[in-house]
């Protein structure tokens, strides 16, 4: 122990939003999402990490915490804390909750595929997770509410089809430093905040080990290569290392396809996404309208 | 004295729900009406939605609509700007402004200027307006209407003041971004509005009328915080972003004369010379005339030639 506490979160200056109006602007997303789309409910995943317990917090601020079902969907291997703190934002929140184991599901298919390798089942996990909380949306009535943050969507680390489906996702246009940031502000448990980000896909793991770099640093990255549009020369003129700048613009180029609808091949005179373009809640859009 | 009480309605439209959306303006212009004002604004497309893409054709209305002629019969006794997606003969569709008084339509203002960069798509969807005029209104006072992105070009405000507008009165769908700490209010877009609004209705000495819808399409928050700027560019009046409401503020068009005595800048512009360089500026940027400042190598009507 040194004597001075750890801050809490590191926050690079150029990142620091105005976390009122991020609520606010929130706030009025999440209603209008549920609203356009004739929902009053919401239901998403609750893993224990920061980014599901933001969104938590943010959806309960809008439409009320008893609007809300938080689902914990704990692999055996998963790691006790993740449900520990899980529970604490539910206790705090007053929300629902609920558990629901995924082991049984995924040992059934990888019974007959012993030697998949800890990605593939990582995939698999997230891809059974998203395929519960399908389900349950229905019996919840409620929108499933997405949790990815903008770091990890740039760089490509999440599952297609996994943890980035959704029905809307209000926080995928903040860094990770951000989340922590607007965490603060909201009130989300301090344990959740400082411990290291991890995808919990196997024991031990944690997001920054894995991809060798640390948050604030490759949100700087980030925020001054692409929202800043500066060039790869001007970045490490700002003092990147130039090996770490280009590896970055590999893995945001590689990942381009997990943040865009499939192309359709073109055949008629109208087609999705093409030359048939239309807001996706209209008139008629609502459910039960 | 020259009172006019000034009605901003900072609604949030429903997308691609014109009945709804002309319920709602009917009810905001009685509201207005019984609040005594004597001009009432709504935002960009508040008849309509902001983001309709193919729904635009859907929602466009002729000038002579049915549904625009019972509007303009609610407003008896009123000046009221409404915006809508506008059809013309020629089947084009333009995103309008229209002044509605006594139960008439009096003016109709195309949007000029269609961003189609970054967030902004709306060439694709929509023509752009070919004329800037300013009008005479029953408030005694010439209006300049200008929709939203027609603000951002010099041109704009310059030309209204100078047509004989007093009153620049912009209608807005303006999304709101970037929520870095440092801005004055929060929200960089509301920065940058805020200070245009204030620079144009200092330099045509001119009351700047901004109203800005709120609420969310897809993933656009729009951020009202509509304002009314004197023509000393001090603001009147400034309405809280993100909440919908109708806010009335009150101003005195005598402002106009005193600004204007006291500081002649409409006075001293000079459209002959602006127009003479202008064209010489249009005529060497199609290579028909010889620039007689600029660089070798330069492009034509660019004076300065690129870097080596």
């Amino acid at each position: 122990m040194t004597g001075t506490a750890e801050p809490l979160f590191v926050l690079p200056g150029e990142l620091a939003i105005d976390t009122d109006v991020a609520r606010q602007v929130i706030g009025a997303f999440i209603q209008g999402q549920l609203r356009q789309a004739g929902f009053e409910r919401a239901i998403l995943g609750l893993s224990g990490g920061i980014d599901s317990a933001l969104v938590a917090y943010l959806v309960a601020e809008a439409i009320g915490a008893e609007r809300l079902l938080c689902l914990s969907m704990p692999y055996r291997t998963s790691s006790a804390s993740s449900r520990t703190d899980a529970a604490s934002v539910v206790a705090a929140l007053g929300c629902a909750f609920e558990t629901v184991d995924i082991s049984p599901m995924v040992d059934a298919y990888f019974a007959s595929e012993p030697d998949a390798a800890p990605l593939r089942r990582g995939n698999f996990m997230a891809r059974q997770r998203m395929a519960v909380l399908y389900d349950r949306s229905v019996t919840w009535r409620g929108l499933v509410v997405g949790t990815g943050n903008k770091t990890e969507s740039l760089i490509g680390y999440t599952t297609l089809f996994g943890d980035s489906a959704c029905a809307f996702n209000p926080i995928g246009d903040l860094y990770k430093s951000q989340v922590r940031q607007l965490s603060a502000a909201i009130g989300v448990p301090e344990a959740i905040i400082r411990k290291a980000p991890s995808a919990d896909l196997w024991p031990g793991q944690t997001d920054e080990t894995e991809a060798g770099f640390s948050y604030p640093e490759l949100d700087r990255l980030l925020f001054w290569r692409i929202d800043m549009r500066r060039s790869v020369e001007e970045l490490v003129a700002k003092g990147f290392e130039r090996a770490t700048v280009e590896r970055v613009d590999r893995m945001v180029a590689g990942a381009e396809f997990k943040r865009q609808v499939p192309p359709i091949a073109k055949l008629g005179p109208r087609t999705a996404g093409v030359d048939y373009l239309y807001p996706r809640r209209r008139p008629g859009s609502a459910a039960g309208s | 004295m020259q009172p006019v009480r000034i009605a901003l309605a900072q609604v949030a439209p429903r997308l691609g729900d014109l009945e709804a959306n002309l319920a709602r303006h009917a009810e905001l212009i009685d509201e207005a009406r019984g609040s005594g004002a004597g001009l009432v604004v709504f935002p960009e497309l508040g008849l309509t939605g902001y983001l309709l893409q193919d729904l635009a054709a859907d929602v466009a209305m002729r000038l002579d609509d049915p549904r625009l002629a019972s509007l303009a019969e609610a407003t008896r006794g009123l000046s009221v700007v409404v915006s809508f997606v506008e059809e013309s003969a020629d089947h084009r569709l333009f995103i309008a402004a229209a002044l509605l008084e006594d139960g008439e339509l009096r003016h109709v203002h195309r949007k000029v200027h269609l961003p189609t960069y970054g967030m902004f798509d709306e060439r694709r969807f929509f023509a752009p307006g070919d004329t800037l005029r300013a009008v005479p209104s029953r408030l005694g006072a010439g209006l300049g209407l200008a929709v939203c992105e027609d603000f951002w070009h010099l041109s704009t405000p310059q030309v209204l003041a100078l047509d004989g507008a007093q009153l620049l009165v912009n209608v807005s769908s303006s999304p709101g971004r970037d929520l870095a700490r440092t801005h004055e209010v929060g929200l960089g877009t509301a920065t940058s509005w805020r200070t245009l609004m204030r620079t144009y209705a200092q330099l045509t000495t001119s009351f700047v009328v901004f109203c800005n819808r709120v609420g969310v399409d897809e993933s656009l928050s729009f951020w009202g915080g509509s304002e009314v700027i004197a023509p000393t560019g001090a603001a009147v009046f400034s309405a809280p972003m993100f909440d919908e409401g109708l806010f009335c503020v009150d101003i005195d068009l005598a402002d106009v004369r005193r600004e204007r005595i006291a500081l002649p800048l409409l006075r001293d512009e000079r459209p002959e010379l602006v127009a003479r360089e202008w064209r010489r500026l249009i005529a060497e940027r199609a290579g028909l005339a010889a620039d007689s400042t600029a660089d070798d190598g330069a492009a034509p009507g660019f004076d300065v030639a690129p870097e080596r």
